[in-house]
């Protein structure tokens, strides 16, 4: 399987001399096309830079990154902006969806600005919403439905340019836990039925236990990572929390 | 540390911030002040034969009221930038009543120092716009420095009231507000606007209805039962129509460009068109005012600056000739020509002669109301070959060959509206055989005699002219062509001092300064007004999208995580600001347009040339608030991370 995304000797240094704060010190990662990764550590241990860095929102202060074959850290913002619209998806929190667009218009939004023509863009509108589970809601606007809804309508955003790679930070963080079940489980799903590369940044471990690796940051340098082979999840989910405890430090809010 | 030194400290450290508010007060106070100090200024006062005063007072009026609500829009754009900080200190734990008296003081202390720098600024403007003035009064006056006490103190006490009064309204902020409320000064969630079918025919059929009815002449009866009424009419059905038209059309436009689902879905398409549709409820009432603020204003300068325009003109049609008079024999007649033959700046002068005969008329023509004929009791008949001779020497086209009683009226003033219509109509005249019958077969919109000399001039063919002759008494009417008639003070006053009173003696010079003076200062103030009102109104729309700026920056960082560029992102508001800015100027342009039309037939002139240069004037200061607006918009949605 071929590398969708690789990042060697990445550095992240906040503020200015006298007042240095290092917030990732040498990582080293590699996530292979069709894996589902996890990003866990505790408050403070970088894991939310790091996922800025590598989906182009933020710039590393050294090291590489490759993603798809093209190195991306020392591209100017415009390419930028169109590389992570052709190549990249993103799931958020807080859902980022535009209040003055409908359910519908959010999704397409990514097709649109890439100019594929209308009838396609409704094509592949319908067959998302049916996998996702929001028929009934595309017409509605965003402020008209749930959380839940809300996170999966953020999450068909992010597939349906069909990116080469998907980020989703904490999108379970701001849902209730049967919304958070569904979510996930339409994250694996689209994994294992559609072969997307997903990387995931949380600190829910029940969240943690869908993903096929998990990736564990202390104070800005890998600590350790989990792979979950043929463990069952619920297994895999003890596993987590023995590693979240071996880690300590600020991870009391775990589940 | 008192609330007091608070409140300093607060505008010196935001100063940036504070500007714009600021920059707004100093202009309404400068506009207010030199505009006042012109009315109290001495030279201007002389130099005008008008009422000034009548004409000052009730434009300042006007301009009170405006530069109130203007300071009152900017200080609402303010406070609303302000509420978080006002929060905070809530939330700190001050009380309100203190926060309240900190806003008081800041915005008084700011309202102070506004007011001594525009007063200053003010007087220096003041000579400039004195100057100004006086050119377009056609005066060359050197203008004095000078300070006005009673402008300075009108100024002072008319925004020491409007400071005041937002002061007080500042000061109340922090009680019209939960602390929640202050927090999250722009509510979400904002339900998506209906397109009522029946409110959009509504718009166009009041629109239609103003329209129509303007275009009505004002003989028809429509005007005739109530002049006050209709007025207020086109009014009222034109200020809904647009209301509705912004209110209803225009979603109504927006939501068909949607359904066409390929352009909607191209590109950044989606997202300008779905921000308008979401913005244009709350952005109808303030187009409605900038569209019908555009439409008063084009009115305003378009008229005045057509009366100003057509100044030569008229008085060129009104008085053809430099100067014309009743010879009361030769040796007065040797007497004018050496005046003039000795003026070197007048040269070369002409004299034309000729032969009239002048009689008391009598006519009772239906349809020519307002009292048409009141100064025309008298009439004029010069023969068809004199006519076609000074018409000639005037460079007019068309020479007459009238025969029998076949007659041609000429009337410089003929207006569709007001004048009869000659053709057809008959005059009783006495001649040498008794009365006899004048036919009308026409008439010419030009005067080839002063008017004032001439009453109401006739052609006749020449044998008639003979007739009357022979029946009475024959006049010969002097009329002078110099070089410089517009220059020509001395020579004028010299002439009219050696002619008697029965000679009638009529100038171009003298009725062209009093017009020139009078539509100056008209086209002053038309000008004056026009440029405050545009500049105001450019202002309310650059505040209002910029406050819409502020709430729709998280919108913009979305769409740049998602990958929009910043090429696009400028894109989209540049085609939404254009939207915006387009609709009220070209329904303001089209209201002004119906407005103008109806006016150019009130005054029977065209006066194109002058409107389209005024609405271009307009358009292009317009244009130029529509890139800073676009650009501030972009710099305060992308600014930051």
């Amino acid at each position: 399987m071929k590398a969708m995304l690789q990042a060697q000797h990445v550095k992240k240094v906040f503020g200015q001399k006298g007042n240095v704060f290092t917030a990732l010190d040498d990582i080293d990662l590699e996530i292979k096309e069709g894996e589902f990764v996890g990003v866990m550590g505790p408050s403070g241990s970088g894991k939310t830079t790091l996922l800025n860095i590598l989906s182009t929102i933020d710039q590393p202060t050294a090291g590489s990154i490759f993603i798809d074959g093209s190195r991306i850290d020392n591209l100017k913002e415009d390419q930028l902006s169109s590389f992570r619209r052709n190549k990249l998806g993103f799931i958020f929190q807080d859902y980022n969806l535009l209040d003055t667009l409908t359910i519908e218009e959010n999704i397409v939004l990514p097709l649109a600005l890439a100019k594929v023509s209308a009838k396609e863009i409704d094509r592949r509108v319908k067959n998302i919403a049916h996998k996702i589970g929001i028929e009934e809601i595309l017409a509605k606007f965003p402020y008209q439905v749930s959380g839940g809804q809300k996170q999966r309508t953020a999450a068909s955003r992010a597939i349906i340019a069909g990116p080469s790679l998907i980020f989703a930070d904490e999108p379970t963080g701001a849902l209730d836990s049967k919304s958070a079940t569904a979510l996930l489980q339409s994250l694996s799903q689209l994994n294992e039925r559609e072969h997307a590369t997903i990387m995931m940044v949380t600190h829910d471990a029940f969240a943690a236990s869908f993903c096929s690796r998990v990736l564990f940051i202390k104070d800005g340098a890998m600590f350790t990572e989990l792979v979950k082979g043929q463990t069952s999840r619920k297994d895999y989910f003890q596993k987590i929390l023995d590693v979240l405890s071996a880690l300590g430090g600020g991870m009391d809010d775990l589940i | 540390m008192t609330l007091f030194s608070i409140a300093r400290k607060n505008i010196k450290r935001n100063f940036y911030n504070y500007f714009l508010y600021f920059a707004s007060m100093i202009f309404s106070i400068v506009i207010f002040f030199t505009f006042v100090s012109l009315q109290y200024n001495d030279q201007v006062a002389e130099a005008s034969t008008m009422k000034i005063s009548t004409a000052f007072k009730g434009a300042s009026i006007v301009l009170i009221i405006f530069v109130g609500i203007f300071i009152w829009y900017s200080n609402a754009f303010f406070t609303r930038r302000r509420k978080k900080e006002v929060a905070l200190y809530s939330l700190l734990g001050v009380r309100k009543r203190q926060i309240g008296k900190m806003l008081f003081y800041e915005n008084f202390v700011m309202g102070l120092f506004a007011l001594i720098i525009g007063v200053v600024l003010g007087t220096l403007l003041s000579k400039f716009f004195v100057m100004l003035l006086m050119k377009m009064m056609g005066f060359a006056v050197d203008v004095a420095f000078m300070i006005s006490g009673k402008a300075i103190l009108e100024t002072v006490i008319v925004f020491a009231i409007i400071i005041l009064i937002t002061s007080f309204e500042g000061y109340r902020l922090i009680y019209r507000f939960k602390l929640i409320d202050l927090f999250h000064a722009e509510k979400k969630g904002e339900s998506a606007p209906k397109a009522s079918v029946f409110a959009a025919l509504l718009a166009i059929i009041f629109l239609a209805a103003g329209y129509f009815i303007s275009t009505q002449t004002l003989t028809s009866k429509l005007w005739l039962s109530n002049i006050l009424m209709t007025a207020l009419i086109i009014l009222a059905s034109v200020t809904l129509g647009t209301f509705l038209l912004f209110r209803s059309l225009t979603i109504y436009m927006i939501k068909l460009s949607k359904k066409n689902r390929s352009q909607y879905y191209k590109g950044i398409n989606i997202i300008g068109t779905s921000q308008l549709l979401y913005r244009i409820k709350g952005n109808a009432r303030i187009l409605t005012i900038i569209a019908l603020l555009s439409a008063v204003t084009l009115c305003a300068i378009g008229t005045s600056y057509s009366m100003f325009y057509n100044a030569k003109q008229l008085s060129n049609a009104m008085n053809p000739f430099s100067y014309a008079y009743i010879s009361q024999g030769k040796p007065l007649d040797q007497k004018v020509h050496g005046i003039i033959n000795h003026q070197s700046d007048h040269q070369p002068a002409s004299l034309y002669s000729t032969k009239v005969i002048k009689q008391e008329i009598n006519i009772d023509w239906d349809k020519a109301p307002n009292g048409y004929f009141m100064d025309r009791k008298r009439s004029t008949f010069l023969s068809n070959s004199a006519f076609n001779q000074l018409a000639k020497t005037l460079g007019q086209k068309g020479s007459l060959h009238l025969k029998g009683d076949a007659a041609v009226a000429l009337d410089n003033q003929y207006s569709k509206t007001f004048s009869p219509h000659y053709r057809g109509k008959t005059l009783d005249i006495k001649t040498n055989d008794g009365r006899e019958k004048l036919h009308f077969v026409g008439f010419k919109d030009y005067n080839v005699i002063n008017s004032n000399l001439a009453g109401f001039p006739v052609v006749v063919s020449d044998q008639l002219f003979q007739k009357l002759v022979r029946s009475g008494q024959v006049q010969t009417i002097k009329q002078w062509q110099v070089k410089n008639d517009t220059d020509s003070a001395e020579l004028t006053k010299r002439l009219a001092s050696i002619l008697p009173k029965k000679a009638e003696f009529t100038d171009f010079y003298r009725p062209y300064k009093d017009m020139m003076a009078g539509n100056g200062m008209l086209m002053f103030l038309g000008a004056f007004l026009g440029l405050v009102f545009l500049l105001a109104t450019g202002s309310i729309i650059y505040f209002k999208q910029l406050t819409e700026a502020a709430a729709d920056k998280e919108r913009y960082d979305i769409l740049k995580k998602i990958g929009v560029t910043k090429k696009e992102i400028r894109h989209s508001i540049a085609k939404q600001m254009l939207f915006i800015f387009s609709m009220p100027l070209g329904i303001g342009i089209l209201h002004s347009a119906f407005a103008l039309s109806a006016l150019s037939d009130l005054m029977g002139r065209n006066i194109l040339a002058p409107v389209l240069i005024s609405m271009g004037v307009y358009t292009v200061i317009y244009i130029m608030y529509y890139f800073l607006t676009v650009n501030s918009y972009f710099k305060l949605v992308t600014q930051g991370k």
